[in-house]
């Protein structure tokens, strides 16, 4: 599994040879050729224009959506005819007096929250676990993906079966197990844990695979030591290794909430954000008030206002993760 | 490692989480050989073998066109996303302070929750004619996923040796030939997992899809089952079916490339 490891990351700023401040010298090169180059000098300097079909996708993608949507909010539209007639703050006045996207935008930090939280302690611990068995990964690596690529549209419809009242495998289960007849998406704690667990089930081997590397990368001679001075394997874990970990199992906690706030396609097949709005997350919300309701400017006004959430908290957790980042050196 | 020798008992605990983890699609499976009545007879496993959910789904779906515009999409997707890419993380890996500043601006832009993008690319996609279109879909998927292959690619471009790069200088390659004929074969293991990755995402992709494609005949297998299904079809059966047809296309792809996926989803990812 040496392959799994991630080179070091040569810094961004590589020194030249020169001091800084020092004017570069020209290299005397052999008459009619151009001067040698010096090693990470500046015949190396790359152009600009590689930079430019991204910066076009991104102003696609990203600068001209969310000034669009500053249009939209502050218009009257409607899918057949955006940007009318101006209306002011009336769109975004009208987004936040709704129950159901204020609700949205705390259920969707809760949800990002726990799912996070959960599957980066069920992710380390098989990741230790997998570290322990002391193998190659081999077929877990297999059977690690299948979960992370499975469709969520799919991976909704087989839990939504599996769940069903009538015909699926829990309720005769539970059934026969004399545990009743329990119905998790009839409920709203039931159906908010029910997206959870799906959630879990379906990104939990993303974090097992990232942790994993990185104790791949937990220098060998530490452990040692630290048997031989007789610690406990716990021990071990709980001192030596989390602490050496701790930037990458931050960095993967973030990377997840990011992906958290997306969720919408599990939410649509499985609990279509019911009962009541007891699992209408944000982009659920938006989606049905632009796209099913069509009150275009009400839903652009909520995405800028989930979005600023969105940002506010990734701002936030990626601050708190440059401490942990420079607290563990 | 952390084990000094290798022991059992962790085997056993992953090979039980393994097992309690593959009941909803080992479920699938066995809806997908019941009958109705069988389903509801509150069995977990068939009582005989049903075999004509298969050719019914086929039936009651157009399975092979929302799998045909699910590959479309997704390859197209994959081609722009490449495309953009690949210059993209050249430039994010090569040029110093200018290439982290715009790496930092590709991930911010990930952070951003794809509804952001849906009611304004759907006005852009209208008044350019691509509405209900696959290329139309597979462009705003591949432009979706554009940060996630940045990201990837940004760490196997990094891996290639300057030193091959200059002296392609030297001979006088400017920068995007050197991209073309050094770059992109000496990162081709990377380039491949990154492409993968960006399919199982296109392919898998249910907002883009929903918003854009209204017409039955261009929407994609996720959408098209997503509609299928719901509380008032009572045909676990076929939604079974559907489900592992759409599945299985992803999982031989994984099973194949299982070993460069994991490299590149760790390579990328650990930084």
């Amino acid at each position: 599994m040496s392959a799994v490891v991630a080179p070091p990351r040569p810094s961004p700023s590589a020194p030249a040879d020169a001091p800084a401040g020092a004017r570069p010298r020209r290299r005397p090169g052999l008459p009619g050729l151009p001067p040698r180059p010096r090693r990470g000098g500046r015949v190396g300097r790359t152009p600009a224009s590689l930079s430019w079909p991204l910066i076009a996708a991104l102003l696609v993608f990203s600068a001209f959506p969310f000034a669009y949507l500053i249009g939209l909010a502050l218009t009257e539209s409607t899918l057949a005819r955006p940007l009318g007639a101006f209306t002011g703050l009336d769109n975004l006045t009208e987004a936040l007096s709704s129950t159901a996207f204020k609700g949205s935008l705390w259920r969707s930090t809760l949800f990002a929250l726990t799912a996070s939280a959960v599957q980066l302690v069920l992710g380390t611990a098989l990741a230790l676990l997998l570290a322990v068995r002391g193998r190659r990964l081999g077929w877990t690596g297999v059977v690690l993906l299948l979960p992370l690529v499975t469709p969520p549209v799919m991976v909704g419809v087989a839990w939504k079966l599996l769940l069903a009242p009538v015909g699926g495998a829990l309720p005769s289960i539970a059934g026969s197990l004399g545990l009743g007849d329990p119905n998790p998406l009839g409920s709203p704690t039931g159906a908010m844990v029910t997206l959870i667990v799906i959630d879990t089930w379906q990104w939990t081997p993303f974090v097992t695979l990232l942790v994993y590397a990185a104790l791949l990368g937990v220098p060998r001679d530490l452990l040692d030591a630290a048997r031989i001075d007789g610690a406990s394997s716990w021990q071990t874990v709980r001192h030596i290794v989390l602490p050496l970990i701790a930037g990458t199992l931050v960095a993967v906690a973030l990377l997840r909430m990011i992906i958290a706030f997306k969720l919408f396609d599990i939410v649509y097949v499985v609990t279509s954000g019911g009962p009541g709005f007891a699992t209408t997350l944000s982009s659920f919300d938006i989606y049905r008030t632009g796209l099913q309701q069509f009150q275009v400017g009400e839903a652009a006004a909520a995405t800028i206002v989930f979005s600023l959430l969105v940002g506010v908290f990734v701002t936030v957790v990626s601050r708190l993760r440059r401490r942990v980042a420079g607290a563990a050196g | 490692m952390i084990a000094t020798r290798p022991r059992r008992w962790p085997s056993a605990v992953l090979a039980l989480v393994t097992a309690v983890c593959s009941i909803p699609l080992l479920y699938l499976v066995s809806l997908s050989l019941r009958s109705r009545d069988d389903v509801l007879s509150g069995s977990l496993l068939p009582s005989r073998l049903f075999w004509d959910n298969w050719p019914d789904t086929f039936r009651s779906l157009d399975l092979g066109r929302f799998l045909l515009n699910s590959w479309v999409v997704a390859l197209l997707a994959v081609a722009v996303t490449l495309a953009l890419a690949l210059p993209g993380a050249y430039y994010t890996a090569r040029a110093g302070r200018a290439g982290e500043r715009l790496s930092a601006v590709v991930m911010a832009s990930y952070c951003a929750p794809p509804v952001v993008a849906v009611l304004p690319l759907f006005f852009l996609l209208r008044s350019a004619g691509l509405n209900n279109t696959l290329p139309g879909l597979a462009l705003v998927v591949g432009l979706a996923n554009l940060p996630v292959a940045v990201w990837l690619l940004d760490g196997f471009v990094r891996r290639v040796p300057r030193e091959i790069e200059e002296a392609a200088w030297l001979d006088g390659l400017g920068h995007w030939a050197t991209l073309r004929r050094i770059v992109v074969p000496l990162a081709s293991p990377g380039i491949v997992a990154a492409g993968l990755i960006c399919f199982f995402l296109s392919y898998n992709e249910l907002l883009f899809a929903i918003s854009f494609q209204q017409q039955t005949s261009v929407q994609t297998l996720p959408v098209a089952l997503s509609l299928f299904q719901g509380d008032r079809n009572i045909e676990f059966g076929q939604q079974a079916v559907a489900s592992l047809i759409g599945i299985a296309p992803v999982y031989l792809l994984a099973v194949l490339a299982q070993r460069r996926l994991v490299a590149g989803l760790v390579a990328g990812a650990v930084k």
